[in-house]
């Protein structure tokens, strides 16, 4: 099937002992590996309870902001087709050794419209889910903090977000679940595109807005009480909260946005409906956008397009 | 306890040992632009005018730049007072609280421009 999901997020952060704090007390990741980057940076490697790949979020002392995402492709030949697309959409792409990410096997790099690095894998080292394969309990009894299960999808800005989805169209076979475009005419202008290659409702979101930016980056939980869970927690912790529990009226699911340590952007993400590639795409015009983004308060918040790292 | 002074108003607030800029304009109920208040973004940033303060957290050199460090910049959620300060707020009249609309706008008005100016076709 090609692209099966968003694989890691690895960004940067100014101070790693508070972003372990966060990322490993109040989110409840589990720590698999710390090392020191080719370039000297301390680097912190984080699974969830159920992601079974050793790894999904890296953290990089040294800034803020997203280094790269790594998508992992079905099957090994994945990799040479996704290749192949890239390179007839007109990027440049560079073969990735095994190992140059630890415990990622071989794969492609390439740079893509919006200034994103993305990586291509099929293989990591896999260390299992928390509960394990064998008559497994439905959560581990001894999660720490808001003990999220996996990492779920991502927000980036650009200034094209059209050439950006048809990038992950074309390269990915992502197809778009959700818009927002400035008519409902065929010379509209798209504002926003939230694209899945899956039932999963968006694996990767594109707006309007400067190049190489991460507005957030999400984790997934199962529903209301999840999220309002979630989102005592982080005051108990004293996280800087951005959005109290709401619900998307794009995608439907439920949210609570909060900021890391470093100021990068956080999001639990709650319910939403099943994706398919036969679904209509909906569409928002940009007059309800307010609606579109916080379904309830139906008003951006002045930090949403503007707060980016 | 140190002092700012805040322009364009003149008002003067006096401000905790070790609170930040912007903890002590919200201590003294000031209300102005904020982002994630952790020091990534960027958007709280003031002008300062007199005085020196100290960053009490690393900063990454993608929202203070090296210029930003020599002119007076300020990252207010991070930056502590180390004798009194003036301080310039900034954009504090008009704000635009959502620039991707903005950005829709401006791009409407340069072809509603670029249509009214383009030679009529014969």
């Amino acid at each position: 099937m090609g692209i099966m999901r968003l694989g890691y997020a690895h960004v940067r952060v100014t101070d790693m002992t508070e972003a372990k704090n966060h990322y490993g007390s109040t989110m409840g990741l589990y720590e698999t590996l710390e090392d020191v980057s080719p370039e000297g940076n301390k680097r912190t490697f984080y699974k969830g309870w159920d992601e079974w790949d050793h790894h999904s979020v890296v953290l990089e002392e040294g800034g803020v902001g997203v280094v790269k995402y790594g998508w992992k492709a079905q099957h090994e030949a994945d990799i040479e087709a996704i290749e192949n697309k890239a390179k007839t959409f007109g990027l440049t792409v560079e073969r990735m050794s095994a190992g140059e990410n630890p415990e990622v096997g071989d794969g492609i790099r390439f740079t893509t419209t919006s200034d994103h690095v993305f990586e291509v894998y099929h293989s990591q080292t896999a260390i299992g889910t928390e509960v394990g394969t064998h008559n497994p309990d439905p959560f581990p009894r001894h999660l720490v903090g808001i003990g999220v299960p996996a990492l779920d999808h991502s927000l980036i800005t650009c200034e094209d977000p059209k050439l950006m989805e048809k990038l992950l169209m074309d390269v990915f076979d992502f197809y778009p679940t959700e818009r927002i475009q400035t008519s409902l005419e065929d010379d509209h202008e798209l504002a926003g595109t939230w694209l899945t290659s899956n039932n999963q409702i968006h694996q990767m979101a594109v707006i309007g807005g400067p190049q190489g930016k991460l507005h957030h980056f999400a984790f997934r939980l199962d529903d209301w009480s999840q999220v309002g869970h979630a989102a005592d927690l982080l005051t108990m912790d004293d996280v800087a909260v951005d959005v109290t529990p709401t619900r998307h009226g794009i995608t439907r699911g439920q949210t609570t946005y909060f900021f890391d340590p470093s100021g990068n952007r956080n999001e639990v993400f709650g319910g939403g409906y099943l994706a398919f590639p036969d679904r209509p795409t909906n569409v928002w015009t940009v007059d309800q956008i307010g609606k579109g983004i916080f379904y309830h308060s139906r008003e951006l918040n002045e930090r949403f397009t503007s707060v980016l790292t | 306890m140190a002092t700012i002074i805040v322009q364009p108003s003149g008002a003067e607030i006096f401000i905790s040992p070790d609170d930040t800029v912007l903890a002590g304009l919200q201590k003294a109920g000031y209300a102005c632009t904020v982002g994630c208040r952790r020091g990534g973004c960027g958007i709280c940033k003031v002008d300062v005018l007199e005085g020196s303060f100290t960053y009490n957290r690393r900063v990454a050199d993608s929202v203070i730049t090296a210029t930003e460090r020599a002119d007076g910049t300020c990252l207010s959620c991070r930056a502590v007072p180390d004798e009194d300060l003036t301080i310039q707020m900034r954009d504090a009249s008009l704000r635009l609280v959502n620039p991707l609309l903005g950005q829709l706008n401006a791009k409407a008005r340069e072809r509603a421009r670029a249509a009214s100016t383009a030679p009529e076709e014969q």
